[in-house]
């Protein structure tokens, strides 16, 4: 077959184009992963202090200021983040933490940005689209952590709130002591309430879920698609996050995760201060979410049965195709090396 | 190289191919408007990229197989490089879990470990030795900084020894040396043409650099996974000195300078099993290519008369 490179260099062409018609990898990621580390009970999703986070191993994400598609900033404050996670049978936890130097988390001057952190999954796992909102054919599934989303669920915030000795006229939200006019909370005349915009709604989470395809195509899922629950506390310069949802949904264009399984995560932070918002923000490119199998030794069946279950038929036909092709081309090799001995 | 199998060849174009194409061009031509005909013209490159990434992952398993052959004779070697390669097929269907990740990855340790060690019980040059340990410790540097956070995890410590960043700093440093130092191993004599014909790369590097800083350190972490945290004149030079070793080096058929671009393609701890295996093949081809006289007396080469005597 050395004889004849040509043909061993027309087969390998052959099969690579075999092995990416069929999306068979041959590599495996020695990147970053992160585990989501199997607990018994229930997650601790309102309590980023609670010792049980320290069960998952942080790893440090580091990020760089987005600057693929414009608006961008050359330097953006979010360097890097840690993240944690922690899953049970149901839920998966992810918990953010990242210094910021100030707390931003309202909105409600027009001068005003907010803190926010963000993490994202395609939602084909074979392939790593663009980090930036993922690409045409591979969507991505992003949950974004709003800080003033978060304030506003423990009040919410309004003009008296940025300013809290405003005086007006006549302004039925700022005088609470006076009953607002019927037409100011009739939903009938709240138009975007009524008509179920998202922004217009009593948060009932501060994570917005999204999904996009590519620049330009970023889009709140339906409020029955909001699916993702969220919790993010403020102190001693340090945000601590906490994104929580099931790990299957029923729901279109939400990530899906499966025990025993990889999927590609990354990150994105915003810093309000600096006037970082939409894409002007840091991203970390893709890591490694690993979905932390059960235990064997408790759950012996369940684990064959994942790790059967992980194995897909056609690509072990596939591999056992291309271990007969490395075993020609080693074989093949070795041929020539016998020969050289030979002609020697 | 033509002494060596023809696949080691094939091996360079595609990773370079790869590298070009796969981690840099497609990469970048998200910066380009998008017209209808961009649109199509980019998914054929996206196309063509991922055959190029299957392609050198296949050739990249034959490299590291036919070095296990020629390495039988070394059996611990010889049997890394294989349970390296199968843990890395295994992995790619089973999700390796526990201590696994630490066992897969302290292979790469241990190989990149025996090629040091290898290098400097070769008797001979010392100035050989000492610059082609830069290469071979940046690698070593670059698997140990992808084992420590598998092993705190296998470990369940709640966090990541911060050691980590300190050894990808420090083998970003030699990452940059490397083509220097290759650079006065070879002492290249070229014309003035030649040299200034390898400063355009350092020179558009430079100009890049200048006008966009952030642009370029993205481009850079996506093509060959530096992270540009030193000074950027010291890359220019590092990237001027590297192009003129490589022109000398494949002028004079010398094995450093295929492996000088293996490692080009490979990148910088790298994060994709092939990229590793790349560079391990790198190495061994730069360690392999050494003058017959100075590889005499290393055992493990011992096993190869019949590539050495051509060389």
């Amino acid at each position: 077959m050395m004889k004849h490179p040509r043909c061993m260099l027309a087969g390998l062409i052959l099969a690579a184009i075999i092995l990416t018609f069929f999306k068979i990898p041959l590599a495996s990621s020695q990147s970053l992963t992160l585990i989501a580390t199997r607990l018994d009970g229930e997650l601790p999703l309102g309590d980023p202090d609670s010792a049980l986070w320290q069960k998952s191993t942080a790893i440090d994400v580091p990020l760089s200021a987005q600057t693929i598609t414009i608006p961008y900033l050359n330097k953006t404050n979010v360097k890097t983040i840690k993240a944690r996670a922690l899953r049970n049978d149901r839920q998966l936890a992810i918990l953010v933490e990242w210094s910021d130097a100030t707390q931003d988390d309202t909105l409600v001057r027009v001068q005003d940005f907010r803190d926010a952190v963000a993490v994202q999954f395609p939602l084909i796992t074979t392939v790593e689209p663009y980090i930036c909102m993922g690409m045409a054919g591979v969507d991505v599934n992003i949950w974004q952590w709003k800080a003033d989303w978060q304030a506003d669920i423990a009040a919410r915030q309004d003009m008296e709130t940025a300013y809290p000795n405003m005086n007006v006229d006549f302004y039925p939200f700022a005088q609470t002591a006076l009953p607002a006019p019927v037409d100011y909370t009739d939903p009938n005349y709240v138009t975007a309430y009524q008509a179920g915009n998202l922004f217009a709604q009593v948060h009932a989470t501060p994570v917005e879920n999204l999904i996009a395809g590519g620049f330009g195509t970023l889009t709140s899922l339906p409020i029955d698609n909001q699916l993702v629950q969220g919790y993010g506390v403020y102190a001693n310069g340090q945000w601590r996050v906490i994104f929580a949802r099931d790990l299957k949904t029923t729901l279109p264009d939400n990530a899906q995760f499966d025990p025993g399984k990889s999927y590609p995560l990354a990150f994105a932070a915003w810093d309000g201060a600096n006037g970082e918002r939409n894409g002007q923000k840091s991203v970390s490119q893709w890591i490694s979410l690993n979905i932390n199998k059960p235990v064997a030794a408790a759950q012996p069946a369940a684990a064959r049965n994942s790790l059967l279950a992980s194995i897909d038929t056609t690509q072990v036909v596939i591999l056992a195709i291309v271990g007969t092709l490395l075993l020609v081309a080693v074989g093949a090799s070795i041929a020539w090396k016998i020969e050289t001995r030979g002609s020697k | 190289m033509k002494q060596w199998p023809i696949f080691w060849r094939w091996l360079t174009v595609a990773a370079l191919l790869e590298w070009l194409i796969g981690r840099t061009l497609t990469r970048s031509a998200i910066f380009m408007p998008k017209t209808p005909f961009m649109i199509s013209s980019y998914q054929v490159l996206g196309t063509v990229g991922q055959v190029a990434i299957t392609m050198t992952s296949l050739l990249a398993l034959i490299s590291i197989l036919w070095i296990a052959w020629q390495e039988r004779r070394n059996i611990t070697f010889a049997l890394l490089l294989i349970t390296s390669v199968a843990c890395s097929l295994t992995f790619i269907f089973v999700l390796p879990d526990g201590w696994w990740p630490v066992i897969d990855r302290m292979l790469l340790v241990a190989i990149s470990t025996v090629l040091l060690g290898r290098l400097w019980r070769a008797a001979g040059d010392r100035r050989r030795q000492l610059i082609l340990t830069i290469p071979v410790l940046a690698v070593w540097l670059g698997a140990l900084y992808h084992w420590l956070p598998a092993l705190a995890q296998a470990l369940q410590l709640p966090e990541v020894p911060a050691l980590g960043r300190t050894l990808f700093n420090i083998g970003e440093i030699l990452v940059a040396f490397t083509p220097i130092g290759l650079w006065l191993l070879l002492r290249p004599r070229e014309r003035i043409r030649v040299y200034a014909l390898a400063t355009i790369p350092a020179i558009l590097f430079s100009i890049m650099h200048l006008i966009a800083p952030a642009l370029v350190s993205m481009l850079v972490i996506w093509s060959i996974g530096l992270t540009l945290y030193l000074p950027w004149p010291l890359y220019a030079l590092s990237l001027w000195l590297g192009m003129l070793a490589i022109s000398s080096a494949l002028k004079r058929d010398e094995a450093i300078g295929w492996g000088l671009l293996l490692l080009l393609a490979a990148g910088y701890a790298p994060q994709v099993s092939t990229h590793v295996f790349i560079s391990l093949s790198a190495l061994w081809l730069m360690l392999a290519g050494q003058p017959v006289e100075q590889t005499k007396c290393t055992s493990s080469f011992q096993s190869q008369p019949q590539i050495h005597a051509v060389t």
